[in-house]
């Protein structure tokens, strides 16, 4: 790489590069909690646990974890939605050196013991209302141990045969001591597997160590520079699950000891408080999907004065619609700032610079120590010319190591140190980025990534499915809805809602296609595989 | 009642672009979600927003949202009761 055009845009203050300190994730938590002990750490329906508190209640739980036979390195499923026990079980885990495994609370089934074998992972820490799924395919995997937050009870009603009995989770942390458990944690230790959803429809898990968060923590603390008042509240609507909330929402807010209002969305209905709870909390940062973006810009109740106290309005997951930055800048004379990211890169890689942001359509330029070129398709090794398109590569410290028990993946997606991410993009004559397409046929919906495979895998099961092929469809509200084409077997009649039915016993609601279409045959190569750019309507691609 | 149905049904198909799906495709006992329609949180947001812009209802607490947000019939029986515009 001969020049780095994107550093001119860089704001006064903002370094091209940092020195990180050589501290583990739970470091994070323990100077904040050294520095502010009385600052709100969570707030969950209105109840407020502090720092002093949050760190007493992970301790506990580290020694109960420790007291079961969790060493270092054993990996331990979070299957939570933004909870306070997600975020205790989180520090709890790596204080011991032990490793998080995050999956989304929406997957089951097959998808879902795919995971928890792929991780090999032996704890799983969820809620009571999820236990079923998990108890459904808890034998065929190494799962030793169950431990639950008990909301309703669930739990009681159930019997353990031949599964092992769940342990309560506040039973646990209650049980046992709040100093200080034995740190085994060190920086560059594995700390996250964080799962994305396999391009040839197997789950793959991200392997980042304490170092790479904590340098991707510190690298966009860097970048957004804001002042601030103390316990400024950040609002945690994007999943903890998922790489983007995880360190945006989660890890910087404990890096600098904000409050983070608690929004656990796995239900239909936790959104609908949202206006109010953004008018009594009034937080300095919301990173969001575009999808809700449009949602809450649509409401009356938007106003100037909702977002005064918001500094930070971050959008990532996919591309923000230019109509929306418009719209949000004509109602509040701010911007929202694009990032983008990705799990191997332990969240983000490109920002927008804040606070003047970057020019319609662009997802940023990068971070300070990071790296972007564009380079073409076929070998990857030509690095292309600005204005061209090809595929985006990324290099910094935060970088995955490789995907868990993956070799062969790993040196296709790492060569020389450069992360290649699949994405179609170009790069302006100043360092913007813009993506354009994918280069395979990932779909984007509300910020989740579906890989068609995977939804085709289980069309096809269904009895009167021939075959099927998934392609992403534009969608105002979600960036790209999942549009299914299905053959029938001979004679064999269409029934729309049987099959949705049967998607959604097998699928997350957001990998449910949204519309079917019975087609008499689906576009192949001459390998077999299906066309699906053919399918996909006019027009249709993420942005750019 | 029809009118406000029917009217509400083709709301519901524009705003929240389903696509392949007509607004007389949608029964009135039909479920938003959990089946049915097959809605998601984000497409109640969307619904939110239109209450309210357009009849001037405010649902903003989840227990409320349980209670209207069954199927087309039991929302449209709140906006008659409740509706501003």
């Amino acid at each position: 790489m001969t020049s780095k055009p994107w550093l001119k845009n860089y704001e006064p203050g903002v370094p091209a590069h940092i020195k990180y300190p050589p501290i583990t994730i739970p470091q994070l938590l323990l100077d904040t909690k050294e520095r502010h002990p009385q600052y709100i750490a969570t707030t969950f329906n209105d109840t407020d646990i502090t720092y002093g508190e949050l760190n007493a209640k992970v301790n506990g739980m580290a020694h109960a974890l420790k007291s079961l036979g969790v060493k270092k390195g054993t990996h331990c499923v979070l299957f939570l939605p933004n909870t306070p026990t997600y975020v205790i079980a989180y520090y709890a885990v790596l204080k011991i050196g032990a490793v998080v495994v995050n999956i989304n609370v929406g997957i089951q089934g097959e998808e879902l013991v795919d995971s928890l074998k792929t991780s090999e992972a032996k704890v799983i820490i969820s809620l009571d209302v999820f236990i079923q799924n998990v108890y459904r395919v808890i034998q065929n995997t190494s799962i030793g141990i169950v431990i639950i937050h008990s909301v309703f009870g669930l739990e009681k009603k159930m019997k353990f045969e031949g599964v092992p009995t769940p342990l309560i989770f506040n039973d646990l942390v209650a049980a046992h001591p709040t100093h200080e458990p034995d740190w085994e944690c060190r920086p560059d230790d594995p700390a996250v597997l964080q799962f994305t959803s396999g391009s040839t429809g197997r789950p793959k898990a991200a392997i980042l160590t304490h170092q790479t968060i904590v340098a991707n923590i510190i690298q966009t603390v860097e970048w957004v520079n804001i002042s601030e008042t103390g316990n400024d509240a950040v609002l945690c609507i994007i999943p903890f699950f998922h790489v983007f909330g995880m360190n945006a929402c989660l890890n910087l807010s404990v890096y600098k000891g904000y409050r983070m209002i608690l929004i656990p969305h796995f239900a239909w209905l936790d959104l609908i408080p949202l206006l109010t709870i953004i008018k009594k909390y009034k937080p300095i940062s919301l990173p969001a999907v575009p999808s809700l973006w449009t949602a809450l810009l649509m409401s009356p109740r938007a106003t100037k004065e909702l977002f005064l106290p918001l500094l930070v309005p971050v959008s990532g997951g996919a591309p923000l619609p230019a109509r929306i930055h418009g719209q949000y800048e004509e109602l509040t004379g701010r911007k929202i700032y694009e990032a983008y990211g990705l799990s191997e890169a332990s969240s983000a890689a490109l920002f927008a610079p804040y606070p003047k942001g970057a020019p319609p359509g662009s997802i940023g330029v990068p971070l300070p120590d990071t790296e972007a070129r564009i380079v073409d398709f076929d070998t990857g090794t030509k690095e292309l010319a600005p204005g061209e398109v090809g595929e985006l590569t990324i290099r910094g410290p935060q970088i995955m190591q490789g995907y868990y028990g993956n070799e062969a993946l790993t040196r296709e997606v790492l060569r020389d140190g450069w992360l290649y991410t699949g994405d179609l993009a170009r790069m302006d004559d100043e360092g913007f980025f813009y993506l354009v397409d994918r280069k395979d046929d990932l779909i984007i919906t509300s910020g989740f990534n579906v890989y068609p495979s995977i939804v085709e895998g289980v069309l096809v099961r269904h009895p009167v499915v021939k075959e099927a092929a998934v392609v992403g469809a534009p969608d105002r509200i979600r960036g790209q809805a999942v549009k299914a084409y299905v053959v029938l077997e001979t004679d064999q009649k269409a029934d729309k809602e049987d099959i949705l039915a049967f998607c959604r016993d097998c699928l997350p609601d957001f990998k449910v296609p949204r519309t079917i279409h019975f087609v008499d045959q689906i576009p192949r190569n001459p390998i077999g595989k299906p066309l699906r750019k053919s399918l996909r309507p006019e027009g249709e691609n993420q942005g750019g | 009642m029809r009118e406000l149905l029917d009217e509400l049904k083709k709301k519901i198909v524009t705003e929240l672009e389903l696509m392949d799906i007509r607004p007389e495709d949608i029964k009135d006992d039909e479920a938003f979600f959990q089946g049915g329609l097959g809605l998601a949180s984000i497409d109640l947001l969307f619904l939110v927003a239109v209450l309210d812009n357009d009849y001037g209802v405010l649902i903003d607490n989840k227990e409320l949202g349980e209670k209207v947000f069954i199927n087309l019939t039991t929302l449209a029986e709140y906006i008659m009761q409740n509706r501003k515009r």
